[in-house]
């Protein structure tokens, strides 16, 4: 079995969601879906000082994720009938939609906000690592999309030597379900679980 | 501004299941207790076996609305495969092995001669299967992600919550089938079962409310979803006293000789009280739903 992973690359990422809108182009997600998102986590403060002089802890990075296709994953455990499950080639977790019985319980339980039920179709959908186009030897269509080449995607054993996996806000601690997603933080990165920053872009992402 | 009531409002159903259920599964357990004598006479039997449908139906009709949130219900036979390892599998199938058996006990009760002691044996099979249900419904949602819900106040609540509009039910049933004991003491000892899971179920949800700032992600904090928790609180609170007194005022009235009588319609807006405040509180936990990390 390969186990397959995404790298991220905070210290490239512009934050300009190309790879949310290329995704979302390819599957023809309407607009209440979307299988990756751009969180922008940001925090601190600027405070002025007696003397006038002005200082700041403000900060803000952006942070490209979808489905992390976890070692553990939190969707698989909790679902009642088995159509989320994680496919024993690729590690890929994915939705057997003629299992699926559109409960939610998927999406309440993923800490990575990645499934959801399209209440339309009747089933959970969330991101696949794009199967079919890795088994057809191409690469994800966010990875291709990004102008930046802050995203990619490979073998674990590959994906894992350029970054740490899942070690920054706002994802929790990565002990929770050992994503397969392996990041390169950029310098004003806070670490995975810190509250000292806040996603300021809910109503986009959720 | 995010709000917990979008999940409320989406899992209404199983905002209405989890209220229904318990207590009807805990009226079912109370109804039953006379039944698990021997020397009761053979009308009474009849009459409290029949009425042991407001129980059931009551559990039912939780049930079914519960179903009405699947996406996609025709696939609902495939939630037998995760029993054991998903909490939401085994509470579906707690919840149809109680219902079979309290069924199959019903049914039989209308036999043109039942057999007592196979009644009595299978009653307490029923109770058992029944305490099993409520406490798979108490931890349904025991994922450890979910961390708002992943308290020990989750599991207490949802008992307490029975143990409080239970008895109350299982006093309608028990005078719709004018088994006369619950118009004194048995009564009696009814409201004050609802009465105390009521005072320990307000203890809980008070601790549980004071944690709620403390239990963040990088989105909000659980008191961010249920911004006027402790109103709903106190609302319960207030439905399920005026509930309990209803009843009470009548049944301790009477000890001391007072003339008014328990009928069906006190004894059921007693209950319907409580069950409303029970609602507004099942509510308040479905508002409260979000994960450790990114999910609300």
């Amino acid at each position: 079995m390969t186990q397959y992973a995404f790298h991220f690359d905070g210290s490239r990422c512009t934050g300009c969601k190309t790879c949310e809108f290329a995704c979302k182009d390819y599957y023809d997600l309407d607009t209440d879906v979307q299988y990756r998102k751009v969180y922008e986590c940001t925090g601190g403060e600027t405070s002025k000082d007696e003397n006038g002089y002005v200082s700041t802890t403000c900060f803000a990075y952006y942070v490209s994720m979808s489905c992390n296709h976890c070692d553990d994953p939190a969707c698989a455990k909790v679902c009642p009938t088995g159509a989320m499950h994680k496919d024993s080639d690729t590690g890929l977790v994915s939705v057997d939609a003629d299992k699926c019985v559109g409960c939610g319980y998927c999406h309440m339980a993923c800490p990575y906000n990645a499934p959801k039920v399209d209440r339309e179709k009747g089933h959970s959908v969330k991101c696949d690592g794009c199967a079919e186009r890795v088994a057809q030897g191409e690469q994800p269509i966010c990875v291709r999309a990004c102008p930046a080449r802050a995203l990619d995607f490979g073998p674990v054993e590959e994906m894992s030597k350029m970054g740490e996996r899942g070690n920054i806000a706002p994802l929790p601690e990565s002990t929770y379900t050992n994503p397969n997603l392996y990041i390169k933080p950029s310098k004003d990165a806070k670490p995975a679980g810190s509250k000292d920053g806040k996603v300021a872009n809910p109503l986009e992402v959720m | 501004m995010l709000s917990g009531m979008d999940t409320a409002l989406g899992e209404i159903t199983l905002v209405l299941f989890t209220t229904l259920a318990p207590s009807g599964v805990v009226a079912f357990i109370l109804m039953g207790l006379p039944l698990l004598r021997g020397d009761l006479p053979v009308e009474t039997r009849r009459r409290i076996d029949q009425f042991l449908s407001i129980p059931l139906v009551t559990s039912m009709v939780g049930l079914v609305a519960s179903a009405t949130h699947l996406g996609n219900p025709a696939n609902a036979l495939y939630v037998f495969l995760g029993v054991g390892r998903s909490p939401l599998s085994t509470e579906v199938f707690c919840a149809v092995v109680f219902l079979a058996l309290a069924g199959v006990y019903w049914l039989y009760s209308f036999s043109q001669r039942p057999r007592t002691g196979l009644q009595r044996a299978w009653m307490a099979l029923a109770m058992v299967a029944g305490v099993v249900f409520v406490t798979s419904v108490a931890f349904a949602y025991s994922a450890e992600t979910i961390v708002s819900w992943y308290t020990v106040y989750v599991p207490l609540n949802l008992w307490l919550n029975a143990l409080v509009g239970g008895p109350l039910l299982a006093v309608v049933g028990l005078r719709v089938a004018r088994y006369r004991p619950v118009e004194d003491r048995l009564g009696r000892a009814l409201v004050a079962v609802s009465i105390a899971a009521l005072a320990a179920n307000l203890v809980s949800f008070g601790l549980q409310s004071a944690g709620l700032p403390r239990i963040e992600n990088s989105l909000l904090s659980a008191s961010d979803l249920v911004p006027y928790y402790g109103l709903m609180i106190a609302v319960f609170g207030v439905l399920a006293l005026a509930g309990i007194g209803v009843d009470a005022r009548v049944l301790y009235a009477r000890r001391s000789g007072g003339a008014l009588r328990l009928t069906v319609g006190r004894a059921a807006a007693a209950s319907a009280l409580a069950l409303a405040g029970i609602f507004v509180m099942r509510f308040a936990f479905y508002m409260m739903h979000m994960t450790v990390g990114l999910g609300v």
